[in-house]
């Protein structure tokens, strides 16, 4: 059989799964599983991130306004009991992208900063709801949510213990990598990249221009709210923080160390963030600190992040080796 | 007997501030023909393009395609009636494969002509090339591909041998004189490089100043004193 690049990436994905599968079989501690959980989701809301920077070639700084709508629809749905908690869910990923397609239709036509300042309003916006509407939010405080025992009958705790909330995030980040692959090897993929490239070009071969890149914002809030999702499983706890822009600013961080352009990048750098912050937090309290000088040594000596520059290895040892 | 106009410009008029980049221009190019559009820089010939193409906003007249109204159309409704163009300043995407982008082309055109339009520019070699990294002279040819892909009934080339040579302008010049009777493609062709003009154009309209300062054939052209004076100069 011949090993084409769709076959390929399926085999990785199958790979992935199972590996991803195998590690809470030989890590124990739940200190590292709940470590490697929270990495996973972050790596879902800056593939998010990376996808709009990738496909749409425009910076957000507002992403986590997805992921904080996202995790106070289930929130607010349980709080009030308004409605099922699978109802809840679904809408919690309805919402968010719905929102940024209709806010995509006007705002991805605005180039460069002043679209990433636009993002970083919009998500502000949505911050300071959480914080003024206190009746309804819990304000700064934010609240603690009673998950019911099942979910889409699935134990409520498997999202919740270290071990199998890390299984679930490592299938959701591994099968949308996946499919965000196939999408961008898709015509459509194709197309806004296009469009990314050179839009003025893509609209004299007849092409409208507006509503791919919309369509791009809406996957990356999808994406965005898939992480929180996550995350209120996980925490079962929701406070304006899950809407401030530091989070937004983290999730771009990830993208840059991981690299933009490489699919797999923003989740590597997730990982990289992740970790890096731990370690550096047990050190010293200016951990911020020690991030800030990472990220300008890797964007001045690796501007592709590390996964551009991982690829660049591999090519240069493939070069090596056909060179004997 | 009415004569059939593929592309007509009238009483075309658009000014920047005080400055009148076209002043109530009137172009009417017939169907098949090649048409050269020369004049000074600052004549107005790549306004009075993106006009016709509808890349301009803020301008008054009326332009025709095959006798309807299409200044009210967007630049995709323009291009799927069959109206394509190539610009000044090579305009294609740089980071996708030259093949790539011509399929991405073909995909929004009625005609999926890749392998024809990449075997008539002589792209074939280069579909799985970057586009970043091919050569200058291929950028533009590719350039060109992206327009002429889907058979466009009119062409509307803004320099398309900027920075060529000049064996590589004159064999774009052959190229596109032997393609537009092929495909039966009405091309109106700013240029400034006079042998490419003189030698595939049916008719010249040279603007200066934003006015049609004349029309007729290479010859006519020539025998301007007003044209000789204001911009031909030793090319004549």
């Amino acid at each position: 059989m011949k090993l084409t690049p769709n076959l390929a990436a399926f085999l990785l994905l199958v790979a992935a799964l199972a590996a991803g599968g195998l590690v809470p079989v030989f890590v124990a501690s739940a200190l590292v599983m709940t470590l490697l959980t929270q990495a996973a989701i972050s790596a879902v809301l800056a593939t998010g991130v990376g996808i709009l920077l990738r496909q749409n070639g425009v910076v957000s700084f507002g992403h986590a306004a997805y992921f904080g709508i996202a995790c106070y629809t289930i929130g607010l749905a349980l709080r009030h009991k308004v409605m099922a908690t699978e109802t809840a869910i679904i809408l919690a990923l309805v919402i968010p992208t719905a929102l940024a397609f209709l806010l995509g239709l006007v705002i991805v036509r605005i180039p460069g900063v002043a679209f990433s300042m636009l993002t970083l309003a919009v998500g502000q916006a949505f911050h300071e709801f959480a914080l003024k509407a206190r009746p309804i939010t819990g304000g700064e405080d934010g609240f603690t949510l009673a998950f019911p025992r099942e979910i889409f009958g699935i134990a409520t705790a498997t999202f919740q213990r270290p071990h199998s909330a890390w299984v679930v995030s490592w299938i959701m980040l591994v099968v949308l990598l996946y499919l965000l692959h196939r999408m961008i090897k898709s015509p459509f993929g194709r197309l806004t990249a296009a469009i990314r490239e050179n839009e003025e070009r893509a609209r004299f071969i007849g092409y409208e221009t507006v509503v791919p890149r919309a369509l791009i914002y809406a996957l990356s809030a999808l994406i965005a709210a898939i992480a929180g999702v996550l995350f209120i499983l996980y925490n079962a706890f929701v406070s304006p923080e899950t809407l401030f822009w530091v989070l937004s600013g983290e999730a771009l961080i990830m993208c840059i160390v991981g690299g933009p352009r490489l699919l797999l990048g923003p989740a590597l750098g997730a990982v990289v963030f992740f970790f890096f912050k731990d370690v550096m937090g047990d050190i010293t309290v200016h951990w911020q600190g020690a991030i800030g000088i990472t990220l300008i040594v890797v964007t001045v000596l690796l501007p592709q992040g590390l996964g551009g520059a991982l690829v660049k290895l591999g090519a240069r040892w493939r070069a090596g080796g056909a060179g004997g | 007997m009415v004569e059939d106009f593929a592309v007509q410009g009238i009483d075309i008029i658009r000014r920047f501030g005080g400055f009148s980049a076209l002043d109530t221009v009137q172009i009417a190019v017939p169907t098949g023909e090649i048409r050269g559009l020369i004049g000074p820089n600052g004549a107005g010939k790549s306004t009075l393009i993106d006009v016709l193409s509808g890349r301009a906003d803020d301008w008054s007249g009326r332009v025709l395609f095959h006798g309807r109204d299409i200044g009210g159309l967007s630049v995709q409704e323009r291009r799927s009636l069959g109206l394509a163009r190539s610009f000044q300043r090579t305009n294609i995407f740089p980071d996708l494969g030259v093949g790539e982008q011509l399929e991405i082309a073909a995909r929004k055109a009625e005609i999926r002509n890749v392998d024809e339009v990449a075997a008539e520019l002589g792209l074939r070699d280069l579909i799985g090339a970057r586009a970043a990294d091919i050569g200058y002279g291929d950028q533009r040819r590719l350039d060109l591909a992206l327009a002429l892909i889907g058979r466009p009934k009119v062409l509307l080339l803004d320099e398309p041998a900027a920075g060529l040579s000049m064996g590589e302008s004159l064999t774009l010049a052959r190229l596109l004189k032997d393609l537009a009777a092929r495909w039966k493609v009405t091309v109106l062709l700013v240029e400034h490089d006079m042998d490419v003009v003189f030698s595939i154009c049916d008719r010249i309209t040279v603007l200066h100043l934003g006015k049609v300062l004349a029309e007729g054939t290479a010859e006519e052209i020539r025998s301007i004193p007003e044209v000789v004076k204001a911009y031909l100069g030793s090319a004549a």
